[in-house]
């Protein structure tokens, strides 16, 4: 067989109709196991197994191994993608007739990019903030860092912050103009903590809290309402010198520090932290509920939005479906807590935010495009039969 | 004027005057006006509505009906809840807790008899035991509780309900309590605040009568309220309606006239009426098929109208009490979804005029609402909007157009079930018609896969301004994507070839299972953001739907050769006809 039989017959493989059927009904079969599987894995596992993903892998029990068995929806994605592509270039004669079914189309293709793009690029962290509060960062939802805090100046601190990949490669990790070095013994996911005591002995730590602190290793939190506590210990050194071996956990409260060549350093785990180049105070927040009722009217969060680089010193009320976009990133009001007085807003930085209202307003130009030039066309033929 | 023009407009407006009927106020109840006081405005639920919706809406949760007869005598909500209120000796009595549950009456030491409904002075010398094995249900995830379990609870709130309405306006129990202590009960057993506001306040803030005793503030309305009280227990009907007269005086007249639309719109029910003339239309068709058809067809769809009319009046009826889109929870999208599959079906029978679309549409008005009514139980179907969904141009928007797009999909599957019974069913195969069949189908996909398409979008930029994604993966976003998906998937297939007539009515046939699964399946996962209508009874309904349709949709599948197969020679001619 020549090459050009084979190109031949690939062509119109990747272009040919059933294609794109195959296509549907997999994608269906997708969102099926996706939605079923939410109950078990929580909706962000689920989507990252069945959709976000090349293939959909099944884990052999009581093995290491793992089979994939399905395709998963980034790849059907992906074939739909440039199957419709295709199919564009190669059945559609260029011509006003089918002019509204590609825009729609054109609009099907650019919605699947702006999946796309959400999947590699968005960034979804939070703000929990109290009333009377400024800050000027946001938390990650999910991903700790090591916090190395120089608390000696009482008028501003200088913090290293060591981000959980690092820490879970176990490298000794260096800070820069310290002089101080952090050795990383152990780094657990998920773990509770408890009183050590009979049954419960206490972690490896030699120094700060944890010497009294049992640590027990949990498997992963799956869904959506539970989240991690992670831990490590940590022994922070310099040349010749070891500040003894701490833990640090997202589950502990307790402040822990020691002093290095006159300054204190306080070591803590705490959610990843993206500072901002601006800040935010919450004046007010408020919950209203309908009269007589619990049921929840409203949220809302009065913000003061402050920004010397943008020249911006104003007032922003954040409230249910009425977000702040701000410099790249859209605050929503999340959560609330602590008896009304703390407000969280969700952080969302997607840079293809854009995309799905762009690809609404094609399909829906399209559709209406097609309709009107088909019934331009019925009634020409009406006039047509009318006066032969 | 010929029997084909009169009988239908007779029949027409034969079933409105019937709906007509339906507002008519009824009588006093031995001389005491009842009408009157369930009139009166109370605040419930966060909103102003009628006593008669808080009657209905109670009896409702408690006995599963909006009426009870005893000895002989239909004694309707808003009577059952001036005895709860003033005759608690009277209501005690009364046999108003519908128990099914086997194991729950054995707990009250009764076998499972015909008698399927107990008083509360039945319940009553068991209620420190319900109380304790609810506790203990309450303990369990809603999803792991057993059957009995769910029961205990259920029952148990219904004896709440019954509590907290019976110490609204009088305090039964809590004598040995100190003054103030009782008042703070009083206060916070209130099932409703029947006392209008205090002059200056805003329109909302109705007082519970515990409220105003401990306020100190006891305003105009308390005086009439008590006196409706005694002369109600006293059954003294001149001082009763005196008292219920001064009493309406009290209220804002905003309140007042609100209360009573609503009340007039509880009376019509609207949306039972419609079921009612969309069965009647049904059985006529019927008919039609083997007698007088030119007469009885017309008939059928002047009932159908009719039914549509009544629907129409109770869907506005709706947005102008509740200032809100016609779709606000799941049993509101169970009337709307059939409104517009009825529509769209008298659109269809207006262009091809072969009864059938009368035959689809009136089925699927009388099975969604149907769908509607068993919904309703759940209480208060004009509830008020959490706060994400508080917003009109949304619920106006998306969730119709993501309506539409579910009846479309409906529609087009009620023609597929049409035509596969009638491959079956009847006489004389008819090749026109089938034509016809499978065009309005085609049809009818089209415009679904259109407007499921525009409210799944819809549905994601609301998601991106509330929630900060377009597309989050929730089990109701996905429901949506697959009606989407299958309908495109059964236009390109056919677009290709790769299905022909069969092929298309019987994937039209498992799309209503699709849009079954994606209206009420999601909402029995219990995850997900869409949590709105979480409901456990209806699982077996939904599985039997399911069942039937797969069921139909092999019966589409089978092969030419087992249809029914008699031509129309063989017949004396006319006598059993096909739908024309």
């Amino acid at each position: 067989m020549s090459i050009r039989t084979i190109s031949a017959r690939l062509w119109s493989a990747v272009t040919s109709l059933k294609l794109t059927i195959a296509c549907l009904v997999l994608l269906m079969v997708l969102v099926v196991a996706c939605t079923l599987a939410q109950v078990r894995l929580g909706t962000l596992g689920a989507v990252d197994a069945y959709i976000r993903s090349l293939l959909v892998v099944w884990k052999v029990p009581g093995t290491a191994f793992s089979i994939p068995v399905f395709p998963g929806g980034a790849l059907v994605g992906l074939v739909l993608a440039v199957n419709l592509v295709a199919a564009q270039v190669n059945h559609y004669q260029l011509g006003w007739h089918k002019a509204g079914l590609w825009v729609v189309h054109a609009g099907l293709i650019l919605l699947l990019a702006g999946e796309f793009v959400t999947g590699l690029f968005q960034v979804e962290m939070q703000l929990p903030i109290e009333q009377g509060q400024t800050l000027d960062f946001i938390e990650s939802r999910r991903d700790v860092e090591l916090a190395l805090v120089d608390t000696t100046n009482p008028a501003n601190d200088d913090v290293y912050g060591i981000p959980e990949s690092l820490l879970a490669s176990r490298q000794p990790i260096a800070i820069p103009g310290t002089g101080i070095a952090i050795r990383v013994h152990s780094f657990l996911r998920n773990v509770e903590l408890l009183r050590s005591g009979p049954g419960a002995p206490p972690s490896q730590a030699t120094a700060g809290v944890g010497a009294e602190v049992s640590v027990r290793e949990l498997s992963p939190a799956t869904g959506d309402d539970q989240s991690d506590v992670r831990a490590a210990l940590v022994e922070p050194s310099t040349a010749g010198h070891s500040y003894g071996v701490w833990l640090v956990s997202t589950g502990l409260a307790a402040p822990q520090s020691f002093v290095h060549e006159g300054r204190t350093y306080a070591l803590s785990m705490r959610p990843a932290r993206q500072y901002l180049p601006y800040s935010l105070t919450l004046k007010k927040f408020s919950h209203d509920v309908y009269a007589g009722t619990d049921i929840p009217k409203n949220f809302s969060s009065l913000v003061h939005v402050s920004d010397a680089s943008r020249a911006q010193e104003r007032d922003v009320l954040i409230s249910m479906n009425q977000p702040l976009r701000y410099a790249g990133k859209a605050f929503y009001q999340a959560s609330f807590g602590k008896g009304d007085t703390l407000s969280v807003l969700q952080v969302i930085d997607n840079p293809g935010w854009l995309l799905p209202y762009i690809s609404c307003l094609l399909v829906g130009a399209g559709l209406v495009l097609h309709f009107a030039l088909s019934l331009g066309r019925s009634l020409r033929r009406h006039s047509a039969a009318l006066e032969a | 004027m010929k029997a084909t023009k009169w009988v239908p407009w007779i029949a027409f407006t034969l079933a409105l005057a019937g709906a007509g009927a339906a507002l008519v106020p009824p009588g006093t109840v031995r001389g005491l006006d009842v009408d009157a006081f369930a009139r009166l405005p109370v605040l419930e639920g966060g909103r102003i509505k009628p006593l008669d919706s808080v009657a209905r809406n109670s009896l409702l949760m408690i006995r599963g009906q909006q009426s009870f007869s005893q000895q002989g005598r239909r004694v309707g909500a808003d009577e059952w809840l001036l005895d709860v209120l003033f005759r608690p000796e009277v209501a005690d009595a009364q046999p108003v807790f519908v128990v099914d549950d086997p194991e729950v009456l054995g707990l009250l030491g009764m076998r499972q008899t015909s008698e399927r409904y107990f008083a509360f002075a039945t319940l009553a010398p068991h209620l420190a035991e319900v109380e304790r094995q609810a506790a203990a249900a309450r303990e369990i995830n809603d999803k792991q509780r057993t059957r009995f379990q769910g029961a205990i609870l259920n029952l148990y709130d219904r004896v709440v309900l019954y509590d907290r309405l019976q110490n609204t306006v009088q305090l039964t129990g809590g004598q040995d309590l100190p003054a103030d202590q009782r008042q703070e009960r009083f206060e916070a057993l209130a099932a409703f605040r029947p006392l209008p506001p205090m002059a200056g306040q805003p329109a909302d803030a109705y007082r519970s009568v515990g409220g105003a005793i401990r306020s100190g503030a006891t305003g105009a309305a308390m005086a009439p309220l008590m006196l409706s009280a005694s002369s109600w227990s006293a059954q003294d009907g001149a001082g009763f309606n005196d008292a219920v007269a001064e009493l309406a005086a009290a209220h804002p007249a905003s309140a007042v006239h609100k209360a009573a639309n609503e009340q007039l719109f509880n009376r019509a029910q609207p949306f039972y009426l419609g079921m009612i003339l969309y069965l009647l239309a049904l059985l006529v068709l019927f008919v039609s098929w083997i007698w007088k058809p030119a007469v009885l067809q017309p008939t059928a769809f002047a009932l159908l109208v009719a039914g549509s009319l009544v629907h129409t009046v109770g869907l506005v009826a709706r947005i102008v009490l509740q200032g809100r889109p016609p779709v606000t929870n799941l049993y509101s999208s169970a009337v709307f979804v059939g409104w517009s599959a009825v529509i769209l079906g008298i659109i269809l029978e207006r262009m091809y005029r072969r009864g059938f679309g009368t035959a689809v549409a009136a089925a699927s008005g009388f099975v969604s609402l149907i769908v509607a009514h068993h919904l309703s139980g759940d209480g208060d179907t004009m509830e008020m909007m959490r706060a994400v969904l508080d917003s009109n141009i949304w619920l106006a928007t998306h969730v119709v157009t993501i309506s539409i797009g579910y009846s479309g999909t409906f529609l087009a599957g009620a023609i597929a079930i049409g035509y596969t019974l009638r491959r079956h069913i009847a006489s004389r195969q008819d090749p026109a018609t089938s034509k016809a069949l499978v065009s309005m189908t085609y049809g009818v996909i089209c415009f679904a896969l259109f407007f499921s398409f525009v409210g799944t979008v819809l549905g994601g930029i609301w998601a991106d301004q509330s929630w900060g994604r377009f597309w989050g993966w929730d089990p109701k976003e996905n429901g949506a994507l697959l009606i989407v998906l299958w309908n495109a998937t059964i236009l390109h297939a056919r677009l290709g070839g790769y299905v022909r007539e069969r092929g298309v009515m019987a994937m039209a046939i498992f799309g209503n299972v699709i849009t079954s699964l994606s209206w009420f399946g999601v909402n029995m996962l219990g995850v997900g953001l869409h949590s709105y209508g979480f409901m456990e009874g209806a699982f077996w309904a939904l599985a039997g739907f399911i069942a039937s349709q797969l069921v139909l949709v092999a019966l589409c599948l089978l092969p030419p050769r087992f249809w029914q197969r008699r031509t129309g020679q063989d017949l004396p001619h006319g006598s059993i006809a096909s739908p024309p």
